[in-house]
């Protein structure tokens, strides 16, 4: 009997069989996998929360800047030097702001802005257009967000970009066979006054002592350039440098004009009729108008209305 | 031994942490997406607020200019020797430019110039990037009728918010927007202090008034495209050899670029740049 329950013990002291210790060994291996992977996922969402937290407010605003024609306007001449190495270009870029009017919509300007709330705030509003009675709606013109800035830009006539330039000396070497290239007056070139030469990009820029050879070697799109016995051609390009002031984004609000909906069932095609009604009817103190300044409708066609600055003061 | 019931249940519980975090990071690269196809519409609450009026002003259709560009202004530096021809008329500058030399025969006097066309660099697109900017603040909430000039304004908003006990710090920068002024700190903790507070009473002349602090997006271009576009009505003329002065070249020039035989017309301006010196021709924009 001692015998057995020795035997007994002895196979509970035993280690595990091949298979379970296989089992376990696995599930080790699976707990650790498991951990790791956590940890690595953890990590990447702190990285994307904090990308997210910083990246609020982060966005690209692509404009086409429509083409404005220019004329002569005066000749200056100003003490400082530097004005004359750059072609200087500045203008002024604001979004427009506008309210597409609907079927059925049109846009009221009061004179005055506490004419203009005061009718928001009746909200509804009874008037009678050639003898039908229509309920309209007063309400404030949701507009979009845009933004404003200036823009900068000097065109450098004494400067150009260089770029596609070989890898094959050491900086100092090439930096002299770029001036020693781009001083040849045979090929356009004329007398360098600096070079600024980036090896691992491969470009330089290059600034010559008199304007106009930017310009004539800017004819083509690249230059030769000589080491020893070889001629590299390098692209040549302006240089240009721009940048923003007065950057703003900014939410229009419309304090003098007020949106009216509810005209869609009207069966009129005069539309100036319509505008004329509909400004009589807010002129009128006893319905809570004054001074209207303009009434647009729109009874069909949607039309795009712009809203403009207000022009009162500097802020 | 290791025990079977405990490392399941870690096991489980490592499972159930998992789900949760993919569920998470699903959430946050969703929602990079979708700020990576956000546009400037959905960014309210940096913008400040501009009166804007409706004047009657509408387009039929639904296609509208996305930006208005104003106060356009470039200046084209002119070397000595040369003169800036500006014709009433853009066929009489073409005519005259389709000849490289013009050989000026005025009495006694034989000039030989070179006639090229005005071109200048004209920026046709722009890319902005904007950021939440670190150093600087927007203030706003100006009272209408404020009776100061900018540089007033100005100085007055940099004491104020320049002074520590007030929650300020040293001002770098400062600008006037439309409706609001932008100051930059040197120091991020300002801007950031100065945001949190949102709120602050500033004396402006006899009165104080109370101003909004917020975050201010500052914009810095990526990309400009530029393209050279010539200014059809105006002519540069160059290599004006130096045997007269000023008044006279001016004249002959004059002369010479009126006469219809020489392929000229009415001169609405000339500018004489004489050798040795230098000028800075200005373009504004031409009203229609």
């Amino acid at each position: 009997m001692a015998a057995d329950e020795d035997n007994k013990k002895q196979v509970l002291k035993e280690p595990l069989s091949d298979k379970e210790y296989m089992k376990d060994e696995q599930r080790e291996r699976l707990i650790d996998e498991i951990v790791k992977e956590n940890t690595q996922l953890k990590k990447e969402i702190q990285r994307l929360e904090t990308e997210l937290q910083e990246a609020t407010g982060n966005f690209q605003i692509k404009e086409d800047i429509p083409e404005t024609k220019v004329k002569f306007t005066s000749l200056e001449n100003p003490e400082n030097d530097s004005q004359f190495l750059n072609i200087s270009c500045s203008f002024q870029v604001s979004s427009q702001v506008l309210y597409e009017l609907q079927k059925g919509q049109a846009l009221i300007t009061f004179e005055k802005e506490e004419v203009a709330q005061n009718i928001i705030r009746m909200g509804k509003h009874h008037l009678k257009i050639e003898d039908v009675d229509v309920e309209v709606l007063a309400k404030p013109v949701p507009l979009n967000s845009g933004v404003r800035f200036q823009v900068h830009e000097a065109y450098s006539k004494v400067k150009i970009n260089v770029t596609e330039i070989p890898d094959g000396l050491p900086e100092d070497q090439m930096r002299d066979k770029l001036e020693l290239s781009f001083s040849k007056s045979r090929n356009g070139g004329g007398e360098v006054l600096c070079v600024q030469y980036d090896k691992p990009s491969g470009s330089a820029v290059i600034t010559f002592m008199e304007p106009g050879v930017a310009d004539k070697i800017l004819k083509k799109k690249d230059y030769p350039l000589y080491i020893n016995q070889n001629c590299y051609r390098v692209t040549v390009s302006p240089y240009t440098e721009t940048h923003l002031k007065n950057f703003q984004v900014f939410s229009g609000i419309s304090e003098r004009t007020v949106l009216l909906t509810g005209l869609e069932e009207l069966q009129m095609t005069d539309i100036e009729l319509l505008e004329d009604l509909v400004n009589i009817h807010f002129q009128r103190e006893m319905n809570g108008g004054g001074e209207v300044e303009v009434v647009k409708c729109s009874l069909g066609q949607p039309c795009i209305a712009y809203f403009e600055e207000e022009r009162n003061g500097m802020i | 031994m290791y025990d079977d019931a405990v490392s399941e249940e870690t096991l489980g519980a490592l499972r159930e942490e998992q789900a949760r975090l993919k569920d998470r990071l699903r959430e946050l690269q969703q929602r990079r997406r979708e700020l990576r196809d956000q546009t400037r519409d959905q960014v309210p609450f940096l913008a400040n607020a501009v009166p804007l009026v409706f004047r009657g002003h509408i387009k039929q259709g639904q296609e509208a200019p996305k930006c208005l560009v104003s106060e356009v202004r470039i200046s084209y530096p002119l070397p000595g020797g040369s003169a800036l021809v500006t014709f009433d008329d853009p066929k009489v500058a073409q005519r005259v430019l389709q000849q490289k030399e013009h050989e000026i025969h005025i009495e006694e006097c034989r000039l030989r110039v070179q006639v090229q066309a005005l071109e200048l660099p004209v920026v046709t697109a722009v890319q902005v990037s904007t950021q939440v900017s670190r150093r600087s603040v927007l203030v706003s909430g100006f009272p209408a009728g404020l009776r100061l000039s900018e540089e007033e304004l100005l100085d007055k908003l940099e004491i104020f918010f320049g002074k520590t006990r007030n929650g300020g710090g040293d001002v770098e920068t400062r600008e006037l927007l439309r409706g609001a002024v932008v100051l930059g700190f040197t120091e991020d903790t300002v801007a950031q202090y100065l945001c949190q507070t949102g709120q602050f009473t500033v004396p402006l002349g006899e009165h104080k008034f109370p101003l909004r602090v917020s975050p201010y997006l500052s914009g810095e271009i990526q990309k400009a495209d530029i393209t050279f576009r010539s200014v059809p009505q105006s002519v540069l003329v160059l290599n004006i050899p130096d045997v007269l002065d000023g008044p006279e070249l001016q004249d002959i020039l004059q002369i010479h670029f009126q006469k219809p035989s020489r392929g000229g017309g009415e001169v609405e301006a000339l500018r004489v740049v004489p050798p040795g010196q230098r000028g800075l021709a200005v373009f504004t924009a031409a009203s229609d």
